[in-house]
């Protein structure tokens, strides 16, 4: 059975970039414009993977992937993040947020940095969900 | 009511990162969530004759505000404060007024926005319909002014101005919410020039006593709350003595209530706060009545 994979991210352009690569790789994409509506999405369909931008309206990717990982029920999904935000940023930003006293969370599966190249993502999904 | 989203409207004129900067000493209050927006003004990429809808020149400044807002927004996420961030082409108030509403602020920050004497007589200019329309606070920051940057931090030292009015209230209460972000606060009340003109002397006296009563209950609120706090009583054109309070004794920011009021209202009937929304020079906190 085809694995699903929600994809959060609020610019049309990649959403469709994103819905073209799993579509020709034999995933069921599943879409979500901000953080917000991604969770929502993460509790109704528990997809097998997240690709997750952080820059959004409503809610950022950080403060989603930082309640995904602290969430029990959901903490086991993979997660790629794909985004303009550096990775140095992203890690120090999951730091800072322990600051006030929440627990750490782990390094995401894969960190990629916009743009990215169809077969380097068609990769990674790969390499993740075999 | 408390600031923990604070909306950051910026056209990468005026306000730029280091006028958020600034702002960030509300930190010590409740802020932890910053929203950015950027909007396109509808005639930078309006259909023209011979070349139709600017499709890349649009592709070209969303890129660009994208750029900026990922710059700033990493430095705030590294502090460990969450962002948001809107790009949208269109008129700039209708999309200040959706995206407060959408992302829940509790504060709109914006620069002031001119029109030409001439316009001004026939149009009231994109801040007043802003203030119009809204029932969040909203600061219009000229953190550039002509004399250079305004302060670091202009939320230190606070001119209230009152007028014993519903939106009065709301300003006190806004403001002690602020506690952590404030060092000082001058409260001033301007009595009329006028007004005082048509009583006796004894009943002036009684006018200025009563004043000053009150103003020094408020101070006393403040004081309760550990805030450093001092009456003023002035008398004459309430926004010029308020202006001239500001001056007078330093103030960084100036904060005044108002109520909601219809263009030819607001125009003719000189309301405080739109005047010193056009005018005053120093930034300027306006608290609506009907803030929730």
């Amino acid at each position: 059975m085809a694995k699903k994979v929600l994809n959060v991210e609020d610019d049309p352009d990649i959403r469709t970039f994103v819905t073209t690569v799993l579509e020709e790789n034999g995933y069921i994409p599943i879409m979500a414009k901000d953080g917000e509506e991604g969770t929502k999405k993460v509790k109704q369909e528990k997809p097998d993977l997240i690709i997750l931008d952080i820059l959004m309206p409503r809610e950022s990717g950080i403060k989603m992937y930082h309640e995904l990982k602290r969430d029990p029920s959901l903490k086991d999904i993979p997660v790629v993040m794909l985004s303009a935000v550096s990775k140095r940023t992203f890690l120090r930003s999951q730091v800072a947020l322990t600051e006030f006293g929440d627990e750490t969370v782990p390094e995401p599966e894969a960190y990629l940095e916009k743009p990215v190249e169809p077969e380097d993502l068609a990769e990674i999904l790969k390499k993740i969900l075999g | 009511m408390k600031i923990t989203t604070m909306l950051f409207v910026s056209e990468f004129e005026e306000l730029w990162f280091d006028a958020l900067q600034s702002l960030l000493g509300l930190r010590k209050a409740a802020l932890n969530h910053v929203v950015f927006l950027h909007v396109i003004h509808r005639e930078k990429v309006a259909m023209r004759r011979g070349t139709g809808y600017l499709k890349q020149e649009a592709r070209k400044l969303r890129e660009i505000a994208d750029i900026r807002f990922i710059d700033w927004a990493e430095t705030l996420f590294e502090e460990g404060m969450e962002v948001g961030a809107h790009i949208a082409i269109g008129n700039v108030v209708p999309k200040i007024l959706s995206v407060a509403e959408i992302e829940k602020v509790d504060l709109i920050v914006t620069a002031r926005k001119r029109r030409g004497k001439l316009e001004g007589l026939f149009a009231s200019s994109e801040t007043s319909d802003l203030l119009r329309r809204t029932v969040k606070p909203v600061l219009i920051y000229n953190y550039l002014s002509q004399s250079g940057k305004v302060g670091e931090n202009p939320f230190e030292r606070l001119l209230l101005a009152l007028d014993w009015s519903v939106s009065s209230e709301k300003v006190l209460d806004f403001v002690l919410s602020l506690k952590g972000a404030i060092k000082r606060v001058e409260i001033i009340y301007v009595l009329s020039e006028k007004g005082i003109g048509k009583l006796s002397k004894m009943e002036a006296h009684k006018v200025e006593r009563d004043n000053k009563k009150r103003l020094d209950e408020v101070c006393d609120v403040f004081a309760k709350e550990r805030f450093d706090a001092r009456p003023h009583l002035y008398i004459g054109n309430a926004e010029e003595q308020i202006q001239r309070g500001a001056s007078e004794h330093k103030a960084t920011m100036i904060v005044v209530g108002t109520r909601r009021a219809s263009v030819w209202k607001e125009k003719w009937s000189g309301s405080v706060a739109y005047s010193l929304a056009e005018k005053s020079e120093l930034p300027l906190l306006v608290i609506p009545a009907e803030v929730k």
